[in-house]
């Protein structure tokens, strides 16, 4: 058991160096930061010197060594846009990523469990069809086109909800929150349904397919012979057989809705990482970007983990060797 | 918004006296700093206008006017320029404002920390005659040394020093860059570097306030469609820039207004004229047509800049026949047009030059630079493929635009320039310039564009304070540049502001917003 946890640690520190390496080698194709930084009348001279001072004159390896030491002790730089340091500017951010993240995902469980349910147990109906005909949007569209569509009906046209940014938010010591105001909330409705939608219908779709595989199964024949109540079959003896693989999904999903929170952030001028991490991009702001890549990949990588050590608890049969492959 | 809602209009029963007017707005970028002195950017610039104060400051036109200084006159014989400094002016924390303060922030914004520096180049020496009257020596006579510090901001020195801001930090940030204490007519009361800068007026601004702002909250929202549909909704009430394309659906809707200029930036293409061969020709693999200016010329004939602007710009822009718009100090009146529309000239100049089948080469271009860039670029290569010049367009972001420019990785290229000073001496200096690191000349002009006229004339442009020889000496080199066709001048870029429509403001060429401008009707 130890060992398997040990290895597996290991195999992930090894993970984050690769992603670490192979961010560090795109960073020398997204450009140069140097004009950002210096003015229209900069000199050659004014550039040189700069290069210098950010290290950026230093070969690619001893660029990926001086950050990997630096992270190492927690020091992720100083943005070069902001001038400011890049742990700071994360702290900063993170409360709106999460908060939106968390607010889609629990949007996307709940509607997700509630209309896969329903499409398994009417299979038939006409209101079930309906909502599998119309997750085909969900799944279909860009997000990036979803957010836009929600901002002309209900902005524009309607103007119910915000169009852009998060509201009035409330800071609880380092945590600004826009869960206790009013305008925090509306703020939060456009951009969590553009988010969790895709989550939701992937969700939704899973549900169906275990719950119609459970349906089929012999114990709920025998249920049904012994007169129990549809309600009872379906929410006690169903559901919870359908849940096991679907909270498997939900833990890896989770991770992704962190990252595909980039788009909406982007549409919604939402100010958490992802939006952070596109404007970093735009101005070669590589402690930035080397700092965000990293926060995602070991977001995925203890995901994973706990993940992978949660089946070795459960499943005793695995063994180390079929671990990881998921 | 709702919140007050309930609670506004009680208020509004009550007591109908003066209301708060709020006024948002937002831009794609944000500034990066509140340092002025740490970035030469318009956004940064532009922004902190509003804030801190030169001792000139630009009208609505771009004409000069006083601002921290009430009065300017230029001493012995071109040896500098004495400004009178105005008193009872008090900074955003309520310190007096002294030609103390002018000094240090000379010395702050000139230093090596700061990227303002070249503003101060011609300047030797300055010295503090009393309290309130500063002489700037410069080392050569410098007629338009007011002007040239039109964006340069004084900051209080004591504010400064207490803070530990006593230069810029471009790598680190410091008190400064989160921070402001000004002389402007608004102070900054809340900055969230990304979401949102909070200003409100300065109470004892030395000015009389036009405007009725009570409160001005600045959001940067980077995805146009998102920005527009603010400005739809209310939410903003006013945006800047408005794409092109959407200008026409804007002006549909009653209350919103368009307001659409032309701005300081003229757009052009740029040559390789000392490369030996072209980088990305199949068949001139070791000679480089574009030295020969007949072929620069049967460029400027072969592109239908008329056409592109009507497609392309929706006709919101103004072709331009040379380095600077009409907007601009020491624009040649006296220049001819620019060679007309005309592709059998250009194919008989090509083969005159001995290319009667054209040539084959890389046209580089940015693709988020410009307004329309890239499709501007397209426009362009689809015309010279017509008398024969196969363009390979490569489009790519600024951020490795930039370097490939520097390393000559490119066989044409398309610059826009917006010139610091308002003045045509600007773009001569730094794209027509012979390249010299020395003495800061040309470091914008990537091809090695060379011509000793030019370079002679410069320095006299330079120091003539004599207005009508200083004009004869830059209509010369508008000449010269024309017709060596040194750079292709398309047309000025066209300014595009949408604004709810009960909003007064003025648009200034230099796309700078000032607050101080605006009114709420």
């Amino acid at each position: 058991m130890l060992a398997f946890i040990i290895r597996r640690v290991l195999q992930s520190a090894l993970v984050l160096l690769i992603v670490g390496l192979t961010a560090f080698s795109m960073f020398r194709f997204i450009g140069d930061p140097i004009d950002n930084m210096l003015g229209q009348e900069r000199t050659a001279m004014d550039i040189e010197r700069l290069r210098e001072q950010l290290g950026l004159d230093q070969s690619f390896p001893v660029q990926y060594y001086r950050f990997l030491q630096e992270a190492v002790q927690g020091n992720f730089g100083v943005s070069y846009r902001q001038g400011r340091p890049v742990a700071e500017i994360l702290l900063e951010r993170a409360p709106a990523t999460l908060e939106l993240a968390a607010v889609s995902g629990i949007l996307a469980i709940a509607f997700g469990i509630a209309f896969g349910v329903f499409t398994a147990i009417r299979r038939n109906g006409f209101t079930a069809n309906f909502i599998m005909s119309a997750s085909l949007i969900g799944v279909s569209l860009p997000t990036f086109l979803i957010g836009i569509l929600l901002i002309y009906i209900f902005s524009v046209e309607l103007g119910w909800l915000p169009s852009f940014g998060r509201g009035e938010v409330v800071q609880i010591g380092n945590w600004s929150t826009g869960l206790l105001t009013s305008s925090g909330l509306k703020a939060l409705i456009l951009p969590s349904i553009t988010l969790g939608l895709y989550q939701m219908t992937l969700i939704m779709r899973l549900v169906r397919s275990e719950m119609l595989e459970v349906l089929r199964q012999d114990y709920i024949r025998f249920a049904r012979a012994r007169g129990l109540r549809d309600r009872a079959i379906h929410f006690r003896h169903a559901l919870k057989n359908t849940m096991v693989p679907v909270i498997t999904v939900i833990g890896l999903q989770l991770g992704a809705i962190i990252a595909f929170a980039i788009i909406t952030e982007t549409v919604f001028q939402w100010p958490g990482v992802g939006l952070l991490f596109i404007n970093a991009v735009q101005f070669v702001d590589i402690p930035v970007m080397a700092a965000y890549l990293m926060l995602i990949s070991v977001m995925f990588v203890a995901i994973n983990l706990i993940v992978d050590i949660l089946y070795f608890f459960i499943d005793p049969r695995l063994r180390v060797d079929r671990a990881g492959g998921h | 918004m709702l919140r007050n809602f309930s609670f506004a209009a009680l208020f509004a029963v009550l007591a109908p006296v003066t209301q708060a007017t709020e006024f948002t707005w937002s831009s794609t970028t944000d500034p990066q700093t509140m340092d002025p002195h740490a970035v030469n950017s318009a956004p940064v610039l532009g922004f902190l206008n509003n804030v801190y104060e030169g001792l000139v400051r630009r009208g609505p036109d771009m004409a000069i006017e006083p601002a921290l200084a009430t009065s300017w006159e230029a001493i012995g014989e071109g040896a500098g320029w004495r400004f009178n400094l105005r008193r009872d002016v008090t900074f955003h924390d309520g310190a007096e404002f002294t030609a103390q303060d002018v000094l240090f922030s000379y010395e702050r914004a000139a230093s090596d920390a700061a990227d303002t520096s070249s503003w101060f180049a011609p300047v030797s020496e300055v010295i503090l005659v009393d309290d309130f009257t500063v002489d700037f020596m410069t080392t050569a006579p410098n007629p338009i040394f007011p002007d040239s510090i039109a964006n340069w901001m004084i900051m209080d020195s004591d504010w400064a020093v207490a803070n530990d801001a006593t230069r810029p930090d471009k790598e680190r940030g410091n008190h400064a860059t989160l921070h402001a204490n000004g002389t402007g007519a608004f102070a900054i009361t809340s900055r969230e570097p990304g979401l949102r800068t909070v200003l409100e007026p300065h109470a004892g601004w030395w000015g009389a306030a036009t405007h009725n702002i009570t409160r001005a909250e600045f959001t940067p929202i980077q995805n146009p469609a998102t920005a527009i549909a603010a400005l739809l909704s209310g939410e903003v009430d006013f945006i800047n820039p408005v794409p092109v394309q959407d200008v026409a659906r804007l002006q549909q809707d009653a209350n919103i207004r368009v307001i659409q200029g032309i701005e300081a930036r003229v757009i052009m293409l740029g040559f390789p004229h000392e490369a030996e061969a072209l980088k990305y020709s199949a068949e001139t693999p070791d000679a480089n047509p574009f030295t020969d200016p007949r072929v620069r010329r049967a460029v400027a004939h072969a592109i239908n800049v008329p056409a592109i602007l009507q497609t392309t710009m929706r006709g919101n822009a103004e072709a331009v026949n040379q380095l600077v718009s009409p907007a601009m100090r020491g624009y040649s009146d006296a220049l001819a047009g620019q060679p007309p529309y005309d592709p059998d000239a250009a194919r008989a100049l090509l083969a005159e030059a001995g290319y009667p089948d054209g040539f084959s080469f890389g046209f580089k271009c940015p693709n988020d630079r410009y307004l329309n860039d890239e499709a501007v670029c397209q426009a362009i290569t689809a015309m010279l493929s017509q008398v024969g010049m196969r363009a390979t367009l490569d489009a790519m972001p600024v951020q490795t635009y930039w370097p490939e420019l520097r390393a000559d990785n490119y066989d044409m290229y398309l610059l826009g320039w917006s010139p610091g000073t308002f003045d045509a001496e600007h773009p001569i200096r730094f794209l027509a310039a012979t390249p010299n690191a020395e003495k800061r000349l040309g470091s914008w002009n990537f091809g090695g564009y060379s011509n000793a006229r030019v370079d002679e004339l410069l320095p006299m442009i330079q120091s003539e304070i004599d207005e009508p020889a200083r004009q004869a000496m830059l209509d010369e080199v508008a000449q010269i540049l024309q017709r060596d066709t040194a750079y292709v001048p398309l047309y000025v870029q066209p300014l595009v502001w949408g604004t709810r429509a009960h909003i007064d403001l003025v648009q200034r060429p230099d796309n700078f917003f000032i607050l101080r401008w605006v009114s709420l009707n």
